[in-house]
């Protein structure tokens, strides 16, 4: 369980979270949703450590910040929403750099989960690829693959570890919005837990467990998302009156652009 | 041979170079990297041997090794000349220019991968112009005003002073160039040249209030050269290579998750500051000692990696050790040529290293410009 209290944090003298609460359970994967500059990355960046905030994060009841950097990495892995590298490395140079934080077996063990982790974002056979030429969607999942290695087994010792993922799916096709999806459902559904900053609204009431709406610093609700996305809260968040449905089979909430007025 | 011997032979020989192919399709360069490092010790010991060798007064390399190696009568075989040219001379100008280029080499490559730019090198973005003033400063001033600095360190004095002015200048390059953990290129070349011009003006203020004798030990620094080369420099700087070498294999791992970012490097477990710290110093141990024995010698820290970068990649952990080795060799073989070019006389090695450095850094320029924010 990640749970961050009463998160509060400054940037450049300006309050961006003020007293941000979010809880994200193993085995669930949680979406945090949100306006532009409300405050979505700044949350994750603080779970992840990164910056300096007021309040507390701790993973499975260890505060974060009496962990050293290499204690956290083998509990949380971070994906950025974009990686810009200006050295020539190879897909299977930057995948397997995931893999040298722990100590992790034999040499046939770190050759399988690098191959693993690159089949797993659908990128087989792009190990001996040059990273600079692929495009931006590839690259996320190369950076993906490599946050995978990071954190192998959701389950450490019967520790759950946790996938930190900035809009995992923004650069992505279709196709492959499914693919990565349904991979956080399967690490959660694996014992691992999920904190996933995400845009799309209708993917996110299909695959989140929990939804945490953030605006302007706050959170304005959190819950399950046939629970949160209703005509108030997405008007109330987003600015933007708009008509929730649900999906005649599954009964999961969907909004069409559409329906907005105004 | 008969043909299923043949068969089996030719098997094996196809193996080896089918698994570097198979390696390159699957991206992975380690093995083609420890290759290379075996081979550039091979190559830097011949050039090494080659240098002992080569200048106005011949000897075999058969009698001068073994009179190295203390073989019995192989004394005799060398004139007393030969014997003071090579053990004086020669021998201590091939050490100082194996040492002097690995660190060149070394901390070019490091300031890349801090810097995470392919640009930065220590001659180009004025840190070895800081050295170079602390290592002024201490033959101008030195009596007067560093005589605790010579107290305390002896003949270490130097290459200690010019480490500091490298530090300094390299602290404040890494503050004015990077906010947020994001290095601006642009910004990193532009304070690199206010920050050389900077020192490069209170040298030039030095140099003026000089007296003669000093004038004379300073003209050296101007030019870059291995000349000066003598036992008493490399027991002077060769500790503090050493030294800063030792550490640089243990900032491999981190300086390959810093090319991602510096958030990136933290989330996969890299104490990022410390890393930082400790590479910005074995910089400045690497530079300041070795401009303090050689003078300003450019290009071979940009050169070097991005050669090595072309062949086995970006991994730190070959990179380092290849760097190394192949900017020893360089500079060895810079200082044959500049020493051989134009008899009795002697080229500063400083000119041949920019010849062939300057047309290869627009090169990297030009090629790069579009990806690297400039």
């Amino acid at each position: 369980m990640i749970k961050a209290k009463n998160l509060t944090v400054k940037l450049s003298g300006k309050p961006v979270l003020q007293g941000v609460d979010i809880e994200a359970p193993a085995g669930q994967l949680t979406a945090i949703v949100g306006p532009n500059g409300s405050g979505k990355t700044t949350s994750l960046k603080a779970i992840a450590g990164e910056l300096s905030y007021g309040g507390t994060v701790s993973i499975n009841e260890h505060d974060i910040s009496t962990l050293k950097p290499w204690e956290l990495a083998l509990k949380r892995a971070v994906l950025p929403q974009s990686t810009v590298i200006s050295f020539p490395f190879t897909v299977r140079e930057i995948v397997r750099m995931g893999l040298s934080v722990g100590a992790r077996g034999d040499a046939g063990e770190t050759d399988r989960i690098a191959k693993d982790a690159l089949d797993a974002v659908d990128l087989s056979g792009f190990a001996g690829r040059f990273y600079q030429e692929l495009s931006g969607g590839e690259q996320q999942r190369v950076q993906l693959a490599r946050a995978l290695c990071q954190i192998w087994d959701p389950l450490q010792h019967g520790e759950p570890s946790f996938l930190l993922l900035d809009e995992p799916v923004s650069s992505l096709d279709i196709r492959h919005q499914l693919t990565i999806m349904r991979l956080a459902q399967d690490f959660c559904a694996r014992g691992g837990g999920v904190i996933a900053i995400m845009h799309d609204l209708n993917l996110t009431a299909m695959f989140a467990d929990r939804m945490v709406m953030i605006k302007a610093g706050r959170v304005a609700a959190a819950g399950h998302p046939n629970a949160v996305m209703t005509d108030e809260i997405m008007e109330t968040v987003f600015g933007c009156p708009m008509r929730v449905n649900v999906t005649p089979t599954g009964n999961i909430p969907f909004v069409l652009p559409h329906t907005a007025s105004g | 041979m008969p043909r299923s011997e043949m068969a089996v032979h030719d098997g094996q020989h196809l193996s080896f170079v089918s698994r570097l192919m198979s390696d390159w399709q699957t991206g992975d360069r380690s093995r083609l990297a420890r290759l290379l490092i075996v081979a550039l010790v091979f190559i830097a010991f011949a050039m090494f041997a080659a240098s002992i060798m080569t200048g106005a007064a011949n000897a075999s390399l058969g009698n001068v090794l073994q009179w190295l190696l203390g073989v019995e009568g192989a004394e005799q075989a060398l004139s007393a000349r030969d014997r003071i040219i090579i053990l004086d001379i020669r021998l201590p100008r091939a050490v100082m220019g194996l040492l002097v280029g690995a660190s060149l080499a070394v901390s070019g490559t490091i300031m890349q991968g801090l810097f995470r730019n392919p640009l930065a090198d220590p001659a180009l973005v004025g840190i070895s112009s800081g050295a170079s003033l602390g290592a002024v400063l201490t033959i101008v001033l030195g009596s007067s005003l560093f005589g605790a600095l010579f107290a305390v360190f002896g003949f270490y004095a130097l290459p200690v002073a010019a480490f500091l002015g490298c530090l300094l200048t390299t602290l404040l390059l890494y503050r004015i160039a990077t906010r947020s953990g994001q290095t601006s290129v642009a910004t990193m070349l532009l304070a690199g040249i206010a920050l050389a011009a900077l020192a490069n003006a209170v040298t030039g203020v030095l140099i003026f209030i000089a007296d003669d004798k000093q004038l004379r030990d300073l003209t050296f620094w101007g030019l870059g050269s291995l000349a000066g080369a003598n036992w008493t420099k490399i027991l002077s700087a060769g500790p503090i290579i050493a030294a800063a070498l030792a550490v640089v294999p243990f900032l491999a791992r981190g300086l390959n998750a810093l090319t991602l970012g510096e958030a990136t490097a933290f989330h996969m477990g890299v104490p990022v500051q410390r890393l930082k710290n400790i590479a910005i110093v074995s910089v400045a141990a690497l530079t300041g000692a070795s401009v303090a024995v050689s003078g300003g010698i450019g290009f071979v820290g940009i050169v070097v990696p991005h050669v090595l970068r072309l062949m086995i990649g970006p991994d730190h952990r070959y990179l380092l050790p290849a760097s190394a080795l192949l900017g020893g060799t360089l500079l060895i073989f810079a200082d044959m040529i500049a020493r051989t070019i134009v008899p009795p006389a002697e080229l500063p090695i400083g000119i041949i290293t920019a010849f062939v450095g300057a047309p290869f850094f627009l090169w990297i320029l030009l090629r790069g410009r579009s990806h690297m924010g400039l």
